[in-house]
């Protein structure tokens, strides 16, 4: 299946209802949603976190990409679980206890639902608990996120309560985080923004990253 | 003349010192600032500092400043220990309501906000005008504007301040500004794509919110205006990194409301304006001046393209004045004694030149912060600011705290 630019282009622009009726007009044609999926929808909201990392676009269209996007999914996602099409990985996302910032950690759980992951995302000031919760419902992956430094401490802690766990990942991110704190902490990856997330994500699950 | 605190004779008050500053004249000294809303202290520094100075004056743990963010009113002791410049008058919070739910409040806005669990500070928690239309804005229940309380006993506080002391006498910020203010009412994520996909709804928002804080402004100016030099006004326009939104949309939806708001305020009362706003926001600062801006604060120093002040100051500081400058997000609760005054010392030779800069924390200063280096913070600015020809030696060692941490 070739990409299909009219979709590509609505979900880069934001047209959210064009989404939706090319999604449905693909599924009363009987088409492969899961190649639609793949191939056109999920590269053309990469190219909106490439270019939300480079500057192009800024929060409110990558929001409008990614709303566009899930008026999409909501159609083709009762299909895939019908047909026991399995997702890349279960994620789950949260900001870590005493930081309540979540404009950067919800677009990292965007990415993540348009980049074929499941995500559970478990909102602000989360306990060591509710990431155990998580993990316990299936999450191989935790991704935490913080703003303040006061705060960053206590991704250690979530990192010191995995440590044992060889079937969890951790990615860290946020503003105050950088590569050199990652790595001090113990964390698997890093992402830099949101877009970044991704790769770091499937990095983190020894999964090769996807070039747009 | 002497002031208390400095031991020495003073050829400038600070009044005077800022007068200068503004007209970007050299001014005696240095001009310091701490204390009002967004630049004081985290409650929980605030009881580390107490402690470790074993000051029985500080008696000020459980006057809160700003609730959301738990910092304190510092004591006038406090504040004279650090040689302040500054005291800022306080809009009072008024049409609060406790909730019952949960540990948390609903602000004059309709915001409700919740504790954290460790009670360090309160969240937004809930967007009321999420459902919303263009329709019914105008049957929300929206704050009296003319709530006799908001402002009450502040022309006697600030008409006090003015006749028995020399300070700068400033007024705090009312919380919060036009595009803060229809994020949190409207939730971020749906606020933000209004921008884009229904602008009649965002303006019609913004509009609303800027007729309330216009008569707000009318009324506290009344009170204060006469005796105050600055005001202070909050929004935040930036990321970690970038721009929340494009200077296009800025500039066609955010900037001429937030003009209107100042020029308002500029045509009430003869004050220098300082707007806030967090964030990597170098492409913007034309349009502050264009804004009536007079002051930027914070400068936020760790952050891309705020780093390199000197550039700042060559490009903007004719026209522009800066406060802040001293980065708390990762120097202050970090630098070692030596990092710290090599900061500080960056930052008065970077933007003090011809006035035009009042040294300050960026943010609060929060509970990761050592008392150690609050102390030194304050001391070493006013050493350094009162001996710019000591600066030169600091630079010339290697003891960067960008440099170190990249």
């Amino acid at each position: 299946m070739s990409i299909n630019d009219e979709l590509y282009d609505a979900i880069v622009f934001g047209e959210r209802d064009v989404v939706i009726e090319i999604v449905r007009e693909a599924v009363a044609n009987d088409e492969d949603v899961s190649e639609l999926l793949n191939v056109t929808m999920i590269p053309a909201l990469r190219e909106v976190g490439d270019q939300f990392s480079t500057g192009e676009v800024f929060v409110p269209e990558m929001l409008v990409s990614a709303r566009a996007m899930q008026g999409g999914i909501d159609i083709i996602e009762p299909l895939l679980a019908k047909s026991g099409h399995q997702p890349i990985a279960k994620i789950c996302v949260g900001t870590v206890k005493g930081d309540v910032h979540d404009i950067g950690k919800n677009l990292v759980v965007m990415m993540l639902k348009g980049s074929g992951f499941e995500v559970e995302d478990l909102g602000v000031d989360c306990l060591v608990e509710d990431f155990e919760g998580a993990v316990e419902r299936g999450a191989e992956v935790v991704c935490l996120s913080a703003l303040l430094s006061t705060t960053r401490d206590e991704m250690r802690s979530v990192i010191d309560h995995f440590k044992h766990r060889d079937d969890v990942r951790i990615v860290v991110g946020g503003a105050v985080i950088t590569q050199d704190f990652a790595d001090e902490i113990g964390a698997d990856a890093y992402g830099a923004d949101a877009s970044d997330a991704v790769r770091a994500v499937r990095a983190a699950l020894g999964l090769a990253s996807v070039s747009s | 003349m002497t002031l208390r605190g400095s031991g020495r004779e003073r050829v400038m008050t600070p009044r005077e010192c800022f007068s200068a500053a503004m007209n970007h004249e050299q001014p005696d000294r240095l001009l310091i600032d701490m204390g009002k809303h967004i630049g004081s202290l985290h409650r929980g520094a605030y009881i580390k500092l107490r402690d470790y100075l074993g000051d029985e004056t500080m008696v000020n743990e459980n006057t809160i400043l700003d609730r959301m963010a738990q910092t304190v009113v510092p004591d006038e002791s406090l504040l004279q220990r650090f040689d302040i410049d500054f005291r800022w008058v306080v809009p009072h919070w008024v049409q609060v309501t406790e909730r019952e739910d949960v540990l948390g409040y609903v602000d004059m806005w309709g915001v409700p906000y919740k504790a954290t669990e460790t009670v360090d500070h309160y969240v937004v928690d809930g967007a009321p005008l999420l459902h919303a239309t263009v329709d019914t804005i105008d049957d929300f229940q929206w704050p009296d504007p003319h709530d006799p309380d908001q402002f009450k006993g502040m022309r006697e506080q600030a008409k006090h301040l003015f006749e028995n002391t020399d300070y700068v006498i400033g007024a705090d910020a009312i919380k919060a500004g036009v595009l803060m203010n229809s994020l949190q009412m409207r939730g971020f994520e749906q606020f933000f794509m209004d921008l884009v996909i229904d602008k009649e709804f965002a303006e019609a928002l913004m509009d609303r919110i800027l007729s309330t804080l216009k008569e707000m402004w009318s009324r506290y100016m009344e009170e204060v205006g006469p005796f105050v030099q600055i005001v202070y006004l909050t929004d935040d326009l930036g990321s970690q990194t970038s721009l929340l939104i494009s200077p296009k949309l800025f500039r066609e939806m955010i900037k001429p409301r937030i003009k209107e708001l100042h020029d308002h305020i500029k045509s009430l009362a003869d004050v220098q304006l300082m707007f806030h706003t967090d964030g990597a926001v170098l492409p913007l600062i034309d349009d502050f001046l264009e804004m009536n801006v007079d002051i930027l604060n914070p400068v936020q120093t760790s952050l891309t393209g705020m780093q390199d002040t000197f550039a700042l100051k060559e490009s903007f500081g004719d026209r522009l004045s800066f406060h802040g400058a001293i980065d708390v997000q990762q120097m202050l609760p970090n630098a070692t004694t030596d990092e710290l005054e090599q900061e500080i010392a960056l930052r008065i030779y970077d933007l003090g030149r011809n006035g035009g800069f009042i040294l300050a924390p960026c943010h609060n200063i929060g509970h990761d912060v050592p008392p150690e280096n609050v102390v030194t913070l304050f001391e070493k600015a006013r050493k350094l600011g009162q001996d710019p020809a000591s600066l030169g030696n600091i630079l010339e060692r290697d003891s960067s705290y960008f440099a170190r941490h990249g």
